[in-house]
């Protein structure tokens, strides 16, 4: 299911609390957390998932599930649905495992040293975007209005730059429209561009001096100012 | 969630989502579709090789190479492959740099997205709701809740990562560090430095 502003589009959201907590300096607070992540990671690289991206299916999680749950029990729930969607695992069969397991089976590691390199080699690998156009829809100094608009499903356009102006500051290079792009169309590469905002334009006069925000913002989300 | 609460000798009772991401794994394992030994490769990679003392490396070449500075800010990728750094979510690396009238702050709002090949994964303040709502409209206040506290004559730019670019932030060099060497220097550059949330002290 597509959903339309997900709650993890969470800039200038408010109620959230402080930011510096206790033991929130550590990348995870659970053994298991890393071997998720770990997991995730492997299930794109040995193609076990299928459908949209991680990303893209996390953010279909019911949000209030979203919001309760930790970063990394997330990335479970994603990997599970990509898992189920290419059929690699089947409804049931996690809740058969967690069985056995709690009957006080033990499974046995299965190794396979090819794809611990495989895997290795595939994090240590770049994957850049393809190189600026020299003529692209947008120049560095121009005014852009970011397009109001609900996409359906995946996008990394924050609604709280939607109809906010805005100045091109660089082109980044060509990449695929991620909104087509991890449901699996096949779409031509489209300028990247970094665009700054004012803390004014998009907040309104604050309680702080003015300040900046940047984003890379893909063409389609861009009409001229 | 259907997994209950198991009776394993462990310090305290495994919670329903680890008992899940348990099985997880011994169903992939079983099945010879992923292997223990990749998983822990992976787990391994980012808590002994990778992490922030790369980006450490590469802020400490920067305070005393000029030329190398060029290159950081104008190409990441290339500069940052000069010191052997480079990979998975570092795929077009953008360095911004701390002047006396800037200061540049990382987040991802809608997720996650962070250098990984140098500052390693991110930390959970990084990935949370408070942080993700607030670093785009309040960063004084989030700031001063890290301890930063900036004059106003300081232009805050916070660059929110929603595209494939990824940043670094280089913090200006302490003043009273000259005599210092580039390793004794890149010991001075934390993780919040390189993420705009802390600033280098002697």
């Amino acid at each position: 299911m597509r959903r339309v502003d997900g709650v993890h589009d969470m800039g200038g959201m408010h109620g959230f609390g402080p930011v510096v907590e206790t033991g929130g300096e550590l990348p995870y607070r659970e053994p298991w957390e890393p071997r998720v992540f770990a997991i995730q990671m492997l299930i794109s690289a040995e193609g076990l998932g299928a459908g949209p991206g991680g990303r893209a299916t996390r953010e279909e999680m019911d949000p209030a599930h979203y919001l309760a749950a930790s970063y990394y029990e997330r990335w479970l729930y994603s990997a599970e649905q990509r898992l189920l969607r290419r059929g690699t695992i089947a409804p049931g069969d996690v809740e058969a495992m967690v069985v056995r397991l709690e009957a006080g089976e033990t499974m046995p590691p299965h190794a396979d040293a090819a794809m611990a390199e495989r895997i290795l080699d595939e994090l240590r690998t770049a994957h850049p975007m393809g190189p600026a156009p020299a003529q692209g829809a947008f120049s560095p100094g121009q005014r852009v209005r970011v397009r109001r608009m609900h996409p359906q499903g995946h996008t990394r356009c924050p609604r709280y730059v939607r109809g906010a102006v805005g100045v091109v500051e660089a082109v980044r290079g060509v990449d695929r429209l991620p909104d087509r792009a991890t449901y699996g169309e096949k779409i031509q590469p489209e300028p990247v561009y970094s665009v700054s905002f004012s803390s004014e334009e998009l907040w309104g006069a604050g309680q702080e001096p003015a300040f900046t925000v940047l984003l890379d913002l893909w063409a389609s989300y861009m009409e001229p100012a | 969630m259907s997994a209950g609460h198991g009776h394993h000798h462990h310090e305290r009772p495994a919670s329903a989502v680890e008992l899940r991401a348990r099985a997880l794994e011994a169903l992939l394992a079983e099945r010879g579709l992923v292997s223990t030994d990749a998983i822990d490769a992976v787990v391994e990679l980012y808590e002994n090789d990778i992490g922030p003392q790369n980006g450490a490396a590469v802020v400490g070449r920067a305070w005393v190479d000029d030329a190398y500075r060029e290159r950081l800010l104008a190409d990441g990728n290339s500069a940052i492959a000069e010191l052997g750094f480079g990979g998975a979510e570092a795929d077009n690396l953008v360095a911004v740099a701390n002047t006396p009238t800037v200061h540049n702050l990382i987040v991802c709002t809608l997720c996650s997205c962070y250098p990984w090949p140098l500052l390693g994964l991110p930390p959970t303040w990084y990935k949370s709701p408070p942080y993700r709502a607030r670093a785009v409209s309040e960063p004084r206040a989030v700031l001063r809740e890290f301890g930063v506290e900036l004059g106003a004559e300081v232009e805050i730019r916070v660059w929110d990562s929603s595209a494939e670019v990824r940043y670094l932030v280089v913090p200006m060099r302490p003043e009273g560090t000259e005599g210092m060497s580039e390793t004794e220097l890149a010991a001075l550059v934390t993780r919040d430095c390189m993420v705009g949330t802390a600033l280098p002290r002697l």
